[in-house]
């Protein structure tokens, strides 16, 4: 069925592509997406855990945009950093792991075996380690359980 | 008369062949199945809540990360919005650009965006 639009109205829609004020500094984004970012994630908040912290503490006291630019940036700029390098010196455990989450529905629990040897890798490289908060003490945490109940069903 | 050889002798005795287990070795063998399941059922419970506190901490670790990069475009449309708001009201006697309709400080973000 077809339906009338007038002349006027436009068939894309409008994106306002005016850059940021020239008085805030650059910073090149993260251009990354959501499997590689779940993979680093553990690192990204072991890495840059003064960052992220600042930056919440700072958004708490007021939800303007335009109050935490400063502390952004440098959320922004220590997470590049932790990417490139994990891709400098774990590249190939890295992609192992993101693309196995990227098959299994974005699951850890399915992707225990490429998770470790990134771990074990990121450790000896980098000196970051996975920590969930809250585990409950005297237990392993869930992702250096030996024999888990929840797994993947084909080996 | 009795016949040559004497009567037969009378079948009194009980017949009753085996049939299987007894209930209670039938009761106790479900039950410890059951209870078997149950303890792994347990387990599991603690184990999803365990994985389910991954999950939650992943997303925390990466929201000051997203939200830092979600502020800079929305305060890059605010500046562009503002622009375009000094440039149409110009003409407009003690007109203020970006003054909200509201007597509070607090940070309201806009009704109307322009992606």
């Amino acid at each position: 069925m077809s339906s009338f639009q007038q002349g006027s109205t436009t068939a894309t829609e409008y994106v306002d592509a005016t850059p940021l004020p020239d008085n805030v500094p650059k910073v090149d984004e993260l251009g990354v997406t959501s499997a590689p970012l779940k993979s680093a994630a553990f690192f990204i908040g072991a890495h840059c855990k003064d960052f992220n912290d600042d930056f919440m503490l700072c958004k708490s006291e007021n939800r303007d945009p335009a109050h935490c630019l400063k502390e952004g940036r440098r959320v922004t700029r220590c997470a590049r950093d932790l990417i490139n390098k994990m891709r400098d010196s774990c590249l190939k455990e890295f992609d192992a792991h993101w693309t196995c989450l990227e098959k299994n529905n974005q699951e850890y629990y399915l992707c225990r075996k490429p998770e470790r040897t990134l771990n074990q890798c990121m450790f000896e490289k980098l000196g970051l380690t996975k920590t969930i908060p809250g585990t409950p003490p005297g237990q392993k945490p869930i992702h250096e359980v030996d024999s888990p109940i929840f797994k993947a069903i084909q080996k | 008369m009795p016949p040559p050889g004497g009567f037969e002798a009378v079948k009194y005795k009980r017949n009753l062949p085996f049939r299987g287990p007894s209930a209670l070795v039938l009761l106790g063998t479900v039950t410890a199945i059951c209870g078997y399941g149950f303890y792994r059922v347990g387990k599991g419970n603690l184990e999803k809540r365990e994985l389910q506190r991954e999950k939650v901490w992943s997303r925390i670790h990466l929201v000051p990360l997203l939200m830092a990069e979600g502020d800079r475009d929305a305060y890059r449309r605010e500046q562009a919005a503002l622009a375009r708001e000094r440039l149409i009201m110009k003409d407009v006697e003690g007109w203020e650009p970006g003054k909200g309709s509201y007597h509070s400080s607090r940070y309201r973000s806009p009704e109307i965006v322009i992606l």
